[in-house]
């Protein structure tokens, strides 16, 4: 599903030329404020940025340097609310103490200065006082034994908390010290050091997770509210924040990790062979029995007791299979073929359809570059007719209308199968919620089909009439499908999985403007590459085009129109029922 | 590797000029080997191991003080936080608690604590361990005062 991504640019990239690079910037900035769960990519260059706001928050709050307030918040796992929370329940004390962070009331922390010797308590040695080192929580030892404990600490991999070296004192040592002492003697691990405390950040928090792409882009993405949500990194992979597979919305995390398992060992199929097949003695390959007489012929010409299995020959002839006595377990082999093959046919009914869509969705987006053609030649002809940014507009639509269907199809497998919540539903109950959903998935079905079936015609051959018809077709089908889609999702939400009482199940909710991708953050927006692709897409997520032809008094010209549904667009992203850029007129008549 | 010598050399130093300060404790450095040691620690007073010694085997690591050294008993000894058969003990100032401030001398303090404050909970003896576990006080007592008896007091006749 990368390749979209990638692609995308190309196609918005000729269609939207005419924006102006202000305007992008207004509207990107527009773009991050705006939104409730906004994505940001961390690359390697923001990550101390990104960690900024966080580490100020607390530093500002509790009046701290800045390596306390990092080491609060590793401890915390940077979640400044849930620190700000301990602060009120267990006070400064606690919180301090339980992370391990030291403050000494006097300021002179810096006793390295004093003239005088001090035994140092590791090594047992008289050190000159300008070879020791005091930490915040006020024990004092030499230099060379800080650094060799440093060393040692970070080459366990234990960077992030490393620990005074006094008995029972559980202070985080300064990192300022460390690294001070550290790049002595090992510039190397001195830089493995800081590395491991900038990338805490992301290790430690579960609002931020590495992008998942192979080979790995170097990307971070932070979400801000949700994490049950799906993103596409800046370098393309749209992922599901969650579990970091494919985006597999509607399906929940679970319901995907269980369906692709199934789906690549065929266990089915496996079981079905078990079942109805035995190995032919001779070439090893599954033969099913498909006569009444129970001596069987393989296709390679050996026969043999479908009984026992054993080759004819030598333990049975073909005049005689006699002398088993097998028969006494039939009746319960068939009940185990019979349940292995009607679970079999459940899942092939799921199955099939799920690939049907997902076949059907990989064939419509070779449809991209027709359409891509068909719209040049019908810009180069001569028309009143300028802005077809419907078309890829509906394209787009189709695209994400046909994912969640064909994701429907796997959640509905393991919603009204035995697997996951056989004790959560009476049959009835669960008849009844099927058959609910059915419809609904039934009903985007259809739609989603006609929708497809209308970006097969030859348009660029059209009269404009027909084009105008179609342009209609197309914008009634995206608003449905959209509209059903929601409708799917909330049914989904609410009917299906917020009624389970033993399981939770969470779902990425409907995203109408397709799957969000993640902006660079404030700090890191400084290449202009960047702004236009955030820009192209951020238009590619909105209807704006379509607007202006609805109304063909116009309201404005299609850079005006674009802009400002951009702007609403972000409110938007919290899912209300309609499409927000399409005037009211157009969703009353659905 | 110098580091760690120069250390026990003086822990040597000091174990020889305080050999009377503990009695319980009797700290003695292998004679070639500087990272082997042996000790023999008096079980303590009011518990089952009371009237035996017991001989402790350390093998100190070369990043010593920073890492910990490995200790385990060479007599046997019934109790919850030590292996029956291979001596080995579970104590968290051995493990992750490990201090550089610790020396050999303190460690064995805290291993004559350790018999008198056994940790049921987290046994590597788990018949000793299930006794106290199950209140089973006399019986862990009865048990552990016999091999203490077998195994840690000099024989008579």
């Amino acid at each position: 599903m990368e390749d979209y991504g990638s692609s995308d640019e190309d196609i918005y990239s000729s269609d939207q030329e005419s924006y102006d690079g202000l305007e992008n910037e207004e509207a990107d900035s527009q773009w991050g404020s705006s939104t409730g769960n906004s994505c940001k990519v961390i690359t390697r260059e923001s990550l101390l940025v990104a960690q900024r706001e966080d580490l100020r928050r607390v530093m500002d709050l509790l009046s701290l340097r800045e390596h306390h307030a990092r080491t609060l918040l590793i401890h915390y796992r940077w979640d400044v609310e849930r620190l700000f929370a301990i602060l009120v329940e267990k006070g400064k004390t606690c919180l301090f103490a339980e992370a391990g962070v030291t403050i000494l009331e006097e300021v002179d922390v810096d006793s390295s200065v004093s003239s005088s010797t001090m035994m140092c308590g590791i090594c047992i040695e008289e050190v000159a006082g300008s070879e020791v080192t005091k930490m915040d929580c006020g024990h004092c030892f030499c230099n060379d034994c800080w650094t060799e404990h440093f060393i040692v600490k970070i080459k366990e991999g234990q960077s992030k908390r490393i620990r005074c070296m006094a008995h029972k004192c559980f202070a985080i040592c300064d990192e300022a010290v460390i690294r001070k002492l550290v790049s002595k003697r090992h510039p190397d691990l001195a830089e493995k050091f800081d590395r491991f405390l900038l990338e805490s950040y992301i290790e430690d928090n579960k609002m931020v997770k590495w992008c998942p792409s192979i080979p790995h882009c170097g990307n971070a993405i932070r979400v801000e509210t949700d994490e049950f949500c799906e993103v596409e990194c800046s370098c393309g992979l749209q992922f599901c924040f969650s579990c970091l597979s494919e985006a597999h919305s509607p399906c929940s995390c679970w319901m995907w990790e269980l369906w692709t398992k199934k789906c690549r060992d065929e266990s089915e199929t496996v079981n079905w062979i078990t079942v109805h097949t035995k190995p032919c003695p001779k070439c090893h390959k599954p033969v099913e029995k498909n006569g009444g007489c129970n001596l069987v012929s393989c296709i390679c010409g050996q026969a043999f007791c479908w009984l026992c299995g054993g080759a004819t020959g030598r333990d049975h002839t073909w005049s005689s299979i006699a002398g088993h006595s097998c028969g006494r377990y039939k009746e319960d082999q068939e009940k185990k073929s019979e349940r292995a093959k009607r679970d079999l046919y459940r899942y092939m009914h799921y199955h099939n359809r799920y690939k049907a869509h997902t076949d059907s969705f990989t064939q419509e987006s070779r449809l991209r570059e027709t359409i891509k053609e068909k719209v040049a030649n019908l810009e180069s002809r001569d028309s009143r007719l300028r802005d077809f940014s419907w078309v890829t507009n509906g394209l787009y639509r189709l695209f994400r209308s046909r994912r969640a269907l064909s994701f429907s199809y796997p959640f509905a497998f393991y919603m009204f199968g035995d697997d996951l919540f056989k004790d959560e539903m009476t049959n009835e109950e669960k008849e009844i919620k099927q058959h609910l959903f059915e419809d609904q998935q039934q009903q985007l079905e259809a739609n989603v089909e006609k929708l497809s079936k209308v970006f097969e015609d030859p348009f660029d051959g059209f009269e404009e009439t027909e084009i105008m018809d179609m342009r209609m077709q197309v914008l009634n089908l995206s608003v449905v499908t959209d509209t059903l889609c929601k409708k799917m999702y909330e049914c989904i939400e609410t009917d299906l999985l917020g009624a389970l009482q033993f399981s939770s199940h969470n779902i990425a909710p409907y995203q109408s403007k397709g799957i969000e991708r993640a902006t660079e953050l404030n700090g890191g927006r400084n290449t202009k590459a960047n702004n236009n692709i955030t820009c192209q897409k951020a238009h590619d997520q909105t209807n704006g085009g379509s607007i202006e032809l609805v109304h063909p008094s116009g309201c404005g010209t299609s850079d005006e129109s674009g802009c400002s549904s951009r702007k609403r667009t972000r409110k938007d992203s919290g899912g209300s029922f309609f499409d927000l850029n399409l005037p009211a007129e157009l969703i009353d008549r659905n | 590797m110098q580091a760690s010598r120069a250390r026990l050399f003086k822990e040597y130093k000091e174990v020889q000029r305080e050999k009377t300060a503990d009695p319980d404790i009797q700290l003695v450095c292998d004679d070639s080997n500087i990272f082997k040691w042996t000790a023999l620690v008096k079980g303590p007073s009011e518990t089952p191991y009371d009237g035996g010694v017991f001989q402790l085997a350390f093998s100190v690591p070369e990043q010593y003080p920073l890492q910990p050294p490995q200790v385990r008993f060479l007599t046997k000894i019934f109790h919850p936080n030590v292996h029956f058969k291979t001596g080995e003990i579970c104590l968290d100032i051995l493990k992750n608690a490990w201090s550089p401030a610790w020396t050999l001398q303190s460690v064995c303090r805290a291993i004559i604590a350790l018999m008198a404050h056994p940790e049921a909970d987290s046994p590597l003896n788990c018949d000793s361990g299930n006794l106290l576990r199950s209140g089973d006080i006399r019986g862990y007592q009865s048990m552990a005062r016999m091999y203490t008896r077998l195994a840690a007091m000099p024989k008579k006749g």
